[in-house]
């Protein structure tokens, strides 16, 4: 019977290895490419500011303060308008994508670190 | 050893102390061996049933309400294992479509398909056409698992009748 134990703990472990080392690759593969394709899409949306001069839009902060109050909206709303739109919503919708992974990866990260040290205790000890 | 509750080693596991699940499979292994044991004609296949009974009970300890106790639920387990295992084992008519060999064709009478009601006849019928059982099914407007018994069925019948005929 010991041995019919064992060998249902070893299979047992051996389907919780690889599930576990799936699930940190996939989930850590993920993050890494939405990052990568938030980033990408951030610097594209400023390439196209810069092209744009929109930057330039925000050059009377270095005015007083009377010429700040008096255009900061006006200027604001300019900045907006020239904003490449359908390249903002995909980054935004990236990033809730990446907040949302990162949210529940450390939820997760307590029951993914008893796993690994079940595992290693089995395996390694 | 810490003597801890069925309910406590299900939340453990469940936090992913995984190493507790032996506390389990040392609890109930004997009893479900035994069990098996008592149903099974073949000894050997004893172990690799106990096996999948723990191994679907991890595979489905997510979703197990804690507050519920351990034993029922895996003797459910047990027991679909077991019905699994007998319907693998029960003899039965490959439901392939080259059941009649081609020299056994020429053998086979007109009176042989006499004993078949008319809807196993249109059923056969389709099938000598090329029919699948999918598309026999959409026909009949009936399950694709009906269809394939009705098959079995008529095969039997039509055995019966070459048989009886020698």
């Amino acid at each position: 019977m010991k041995k019919l134990e064992n060998k249902i703990l070893n299979k047992i472990y051996r389907i919780e290895t690889k599930k576990t080392i799936r699930q940190i690759i996939s989930e850590i593969t993920l993050i890494i490419l939405i990052a990568l394709s938030s980033l990408f899409i951030f610097s594209v949306i400023v390439e196209i500011l810069n092209e744009q001069t929109s930057f330039d839009l925000f050059d009377f902060l270095r005015d007083d303060f009377e010429i700040i109050r008096d255009n900061f909206f006006n200027n604001l709303l300019l900045f907006i308008q020239e904003l490449p739109l359908p390249l903002i919503y995909i980054l935004i919708g990236l990033l809730l994508l990446l907040i949302w992974l990162l949210f529940t990866l450390s939820k997760n990260s307590n029951k993914i670190k008893n796993k690994i040290v079940s595992l290693y205790k089995f395996w390694l000890k | 050893m810490l003597e801890l509750s069925d309910k406590d080693i299900v939340k453990k596991i469940k936090n992913g102390e995984i190493d507790y699940y032996s506390y389990i499979v040392k609890k109930y292994t004997t009893t479900i061996y035994r069990f098996i044991e008592r149903k099974l004609f073949k000894k050997d296949d004893v172990d690799d049933l106990v096996q999948n009974v723990f191994i679907s009970f991890y595979k489905a300890i997510e979703k197990f309400d804690e507050e519920k106790p351990i034993k029922p639920y895996l003797f459910q387990i047990v027991q679909n294992e077991l019905k699994m295992y007998f319907r693998s084992y029960k003899k039965s008519l490959p439901l392939d479509e080259r059941i009649i060999s081609e020299e056994n064709k020429e053998e086979l009478k007109i009176e042989d398909f006499k004993s078949l009601n008319i809807q196993e006849k249109r059923i056969f019928k389709h099938i000598s056409d090329g029919y699948t059982y999918e598309e026999i099914a959409k026909l009949f407007n009936k399950p694709i698992n009906t269809i394939k018994s009705i098959v079995r069925r008529g095969r039997l019948k039509i055995k019966l009748a070459c048989a009886s005929k020698k």
